[in-house]
């Protein structure tokens, strides 16, 4: 008895998200497409994995899934965090509130009281950096901070639970519509929140470069059908980032090139 | 990378502020009084002075086009004796009550074309035709159904303004970008309160465009009504009065009845719609049209 509750508690412990054999056809038999086929993934708590692959791999297919926006046609999903958190290419805040009504909304869909909301919205907020624009509106913040503003909701929205489950977060390129200073600074920026959240991130994008800074491990994904191609640690790269760069850039070439008919 | 932290900080902040739009400065009160409200007080004497030079050259008979003093002293006179404020309450709360009638039965009526795919097909397109049927086209009916009765009135009201507030909320939230709702399921909001919370917001502009034109359909709906279906037990609305004025060939009566539903039209857009559009548009950062 003791022993089943051990490996329970080590089990959830261990992984965050747990993805075996996950399979998704579009359409039907005649024109189906396979998105993916068979994709295993493990994500620890508080580990940050990106998901690398060109066009077509079926990376925010994947995401979709392990948000619960969409369903796996085969496969198993396992996911021990609170609810997952979604970020998207655009921060898709509310035009009609401001900035802290924007992430108390996530808040208030979890039942927060009203004090609580307003209280935990101007804190992470000010995680951001926000916390002086908490009243304004999207359409007075500039790009970059919207998608702040976009990180705090998220981040409202999976560390809501009381009991202390480990938070996720899901990326789909949040950063891709942004110009290349802003990237940079709210790549540093998402790390540093990464670092004081102990957040769990799925992260997917199609640069490789941004990849190798941000993630712990890189995982590439083949196209049409995606399967895990290969995963690299990238915590402490021996031979630095560069390098590391260049062999997964190689490989996402070869994955590319394997298309040309 | 080779960037310290600190630094990257300084430059973030510094994105913030050179990236953030800046906020047009608010004009002062005298300036936009200028630039709104004197073209149309200009314009208004204009016309009133092209009117009078038009009497005064003799043209048309005095019995069609009067002058403006004698339309004044018309106003005048029905303002007096009160008359005027009888006929403009007969009137109103007639519109009023048929419009908040319009909203209550439009609303879910609207949400359901635009929501139940079975509702739209089945009468999402007779809804848009009945907006393109002139409303006076009910009153012969109404007026065989009802009697000359307020019910009447009320029927061709309703059938003037709902289609057009129904269509207004159906075109609404068929503007909503659907990332809005997604984010909402993500965020876990069941189907109701992504309705209350993300729903209904985004698709107010179109709901507000709905509901003014709903208002002005109503009112017209209003006159035509009043105008066709007159009897004493119905009392003397604006209609009536025009039509009054036409029965004793009264050119004065009829320009100043017809000022004063025109006064009703402007008074209710620039008091009550146009605040409110812009308060809803403004926070939104949709300032172009105001």
């Amino acid at each position: 008895m003791t022993a089943t509750l051990e490996t329970t508690a080590l089990s959830t412990v261990d992984t965050a998200v747990e993805l075996a054999g996950i399979r998704k056809v579009f359409g039907h038999s005649g024109s189906a497409v396979v998105a993916l086929d068979g994709v295993d993934l493990l994500v620890k708590p508080g580990e940050f994995v990106c998901l690398l692959g060109a066009s077509g791999c079926g990376k925010s297919t994947l995401l979709n899934i392990v948000a619960g926006l969409d369903a796996a046609t085969s496969g198993e999903l396992r996911i021990n965090t609170s609810r997952p958190a979604v970020m998207f290419q655009e921060p898709a805040l509310m035009p009609w509130l401001t900035a802290a009504r924007n992430v108390e909304l996530a808040l208030r869909f979890a039942g927060v009281g009203r004090l609580a909301r307003r209280r935990r919205a101007l804190e992470l907020l000010d995680l951001v950096r926000l916390g002086d624009a908490a009243d304004k509106r999207p359409h007075e913040l500039s790009g970059g901070m919207r998608q702040r503003v976009a990180l705090a909701r998220a981040l409202a929205s999976t560390t809501v639970s009381a009991d202390g489950a480990p938070a996720l977060l899901l990326m789909d390129e949040p950063f891709a519509a942004l110009d290349a200073i802003t990237r940079d600074v709210l790549q540093s920026e998402l790390l540093r929140v990464w670092e004081t959240t102990n957040t769990a991130i799925i992260f997917v994008t199609h640069d490789v470069r941004e990849a190798v800074r941000l993630g712990q491990r890189v995982v590439l994904l083949s196209s049409r059908p995606g399967r895990v191609v290969r995963e690299w640690d990238v915590t402490s790269p021996e031979n630095g980032n560069d390098e590391v760069v260049d062999e997964i850039n190689t490989h996402l070439r070869e994955v590319i090139s394997g298309h040309a008919s | 990378m080779a960037t310290p932290p600190d630094t990257l900080d300084k430059v973030g902040a510094g994105l913030d502020a050179l990236d953030a739009p800046v906020g047009a400065r608010k004009a002062p009160l005298w300036q936009r009084f200028l630039k709104t409200g004197v073209p149309p007080i200009i314009a208004f004497a204009l016309l009133i002075g092209v009117w009078q030079a038009l009497w005064a050259s003799a043209i048309l008979p005095e019995f069609q086009l009067p002058a403006p003093g004698d339309v004044w002293n018309e106003l005048v006179r029905s303002i007096s004796t009160g008359e005027a404020f009888g006929i403009l309450w007969t009137s109103l709360h007639r519109a009023v009550l048929g419009f908040a009638a319009a909203v209550v039965i439009a609303t879910p009526l609207g949400l359901l074309i635009a929501k139940v795919r079975v509702v739209r097909a089945a009468i999402g397109s007779l809804l848009t035709g009945l907006q393109s049927l002139p409303s006076v086209a009910w009153v012969p009916a109404a007026i065989l159904w009802f009697g000359v009765t307020p019910s009447t009135i009320y029927f061709v009201v309703l059938m003037g303004s709902v289609p057009s507030i129904a269509n207004g909320l159906v075109a609404g939230i068929d503007q909503v970008p659907p990332l809005l709702p997604r984010v909402g399921r993500a965020l876990g909001a069941g189907r109701l309160a992504s309705a209350r919370h993300i729903l209904l917001p985004a698709a107010l502009p179109g709901y507000l465009a709905g509901l003014k034109q709903g208002w002005a359909f109503s009112w017209r709906s209003l006159m035509a009504a009043e105008i066709i279906a007159t009897s004493p037990q119905l009392g003397t609305g604006l209609g009536q009065y025009l039509h009054n004025g036409s029965s004793l060939n009264d050119i004065n009566m009829v320009i100043a009845a017809i000022f004063l539903i025109l006064l009703v039209g402007i008074g209710i857009e620039l008091l009550l719609f146009r605040p409110l559009e812009r308060a809803v548009l403004r926070a939104r950062g949709l300032t172009g049209a105001l």
